[in-house]
């Protein structure tokens, strides 16, 4: 995006290098590149997988942001800021993909504390029997 | 390089610098980033868990720390390896409580083995006092049938007995009346005219002995009977006599007195008649009366 031409001539047409370089300068910041598709695609997919293993519940600020984010994407296309429009649309995608590792956490973690409980109190029902066994 | 060339370059380049963004050295943000990819994979217990994510991550931190005049873009870039950071950390976590889980999985397993070898030795020492207890009632029931045993054996002994005494009468030839059991023990006991016992003549009154001590609830009244021959005072004495003769037997054989009782009834209450010489035999005798001491008349 960023570039100028090494090509720029030797002698003194500046003008006839000011302004390509001008004009390039102007396309680089202000041009209208096509809609992120691809990026906004695979945000929408990303939250789609984080509501299906119920990040709502167990990330539920990751996947509020990155639907705020996506909304944030769709509003940039609408205003025609397609490169913001696609940054932000990746910025929700690595934002749900973060709820979808933190739900996966809580998860993991929920299943081991149940699993320490239900020992803790097998131990403690054993000891409790045998303590008061004749 | 003639100093057109480098001026015109040098305002490209401010121009680029100003119409884009300010150049800064390293991204703002980038550095906590850096940091936190730093003890995340200086984490021993998470640094080997999430390979791919964590190299995911440090691309994207690397990104984060090129110098950038966009600083939209550039926050952008932090934005993005922030997330990825704490992706990789998540993930490396979610791992490592997985891994966790194993170990969890032994401990439990171990746990409910244990539990069920303690069930197992309360269920064995249960079955033991099981087996004491089921001894015990075994010793209880034994006791109750050998007390029904004693029982039945005292119901058998008293029928027994019942027999026996049944027997005796039977062989003394007593007989039920209204009276009681009545014993008639015939003229062959004494002499005509005398009042002592014939000796060899007392097998039925031996019996009739033993049957007294065996039985020692009854009682017997001796009656004494004579035939009509001679003076009703005579008679009457000399049935007196006779009675008593075979009551002083009875209490020589260790029957106690008291349950005896004898009286003489003379020639008054003949059982045939005293024309013939068979019925003045059958009316001289001697009867006893046999019943049980509370006066009552005696079996059936």
């Amino acid at each position: 995006m960023y570039s100028f031409s090494k090509s720029a001539p030797v002698s003194r047409r500046r003008l006839r290098i000011a302004v390509p370089v001008l004009l390039l300068f102007i396309a680089a910041c202000a041009s209208t590149p096509p809609i992120p598709s691809a990026s906004l695609q695979a945000a929408q997919q990303s939250i789609a997988d984080a509501e299906r293993v119920e990040a709502g519940t167990h990330a539920p600020a990751q996947l509020g942001e990155a639907r705020k984010k996506l909304s944030a994407a769709q509003r940039a296309v609408d205003e025609k800021k397609m490169i913001v429009a696609g940054w932000l649309a990746d910025e929700a995608r690595a934002e749900a993909e973060l709820a979808v590792a933190r739900t996966s956490v809580a998860k993991a973690n929920a299943v081991n504390a149940d699993m320490k409980r239900s020992t803790a109190t097998l131990v403690e029902e054993m000891q409790r029997k045998t303590g008061d066994s004749r | 390089m003639n100093t057109h060339h480098s001026m015109i370059a040098a305002a490209v380049a401010a121009a680029l610098a100003l119409g884009c963004a300010s150049t800064p050295k390293q991204p703002a943000g980038s550095e906590q980033v850096r940091a936190k990819l730093t003890a995340l994979q200086n984490d021993p217990a998470l640094a080997a868990q999430a390979p791919v994510a964590t190299k995911d991550a440090e691309l994207a931190v690397t990104q984060a720390e090129i110098a950038q005049p966009d600083a939209a873009l550039a926050a952008h870039r932090v934005y993005i390896a922030d997330r990825k950071v704490d992706t990789a950390k998540a993930q490396a976590e979610t791992r490592l409580a997985e891994m966790q889980r194993t170990a969890l999985n032994e401990q439990s397993e171990k746990a409910r083995l244990d539990a069920r070898t303690r069930e197992t030795d309360l269920a064995k020492s249960d079955a033991l006092v099981a087996r004491a207890e089921a001894a015990e009632q075994k010793v209880a029931v034994t006791q109750a049938r050998s007390d029904a045993d004693a029982a039945l054996l005292a119901a058998n002994a008293s029928r027994q007995q019942a027999e026996d005494l049944q027997r005796q009468l039977e062989v003394l030839q007593a007989k039920p009346t209204d009276r009681g059991l009545v014993l008639t023990l015939g003229d062959t006991l004494f002499a005509t005219g005398k009042s002592e016992l014939k000796s060899g003549a007392t097998a039925n009154l031996d019996r009739l002995g033993d049957f007294l001590s065996e039985y020692p609830d009854r009682t017997a009244a001796i009656e004494g009977f004579t035939d009509s021959m001679g003076s009703e005072e005579s008679n009457q004495a000399l049935s007196e006599r006779r009675a008593d003769s075979v009551k002083r037997y009875l209490v020589a054989r260790g029957v106690k007195s008291d349950r005896l009782r004898s009286t003489g009834r003379g020639e008054n209450a003949p059982v045939a008649d005293n024309e013939s010489l068979s019925g003045r035999q059958q009316n001289r005798r001697v009867e006893v009366i046999i019943s049980q001491a509370n006066g009552a008349g005696g079996g059936k």
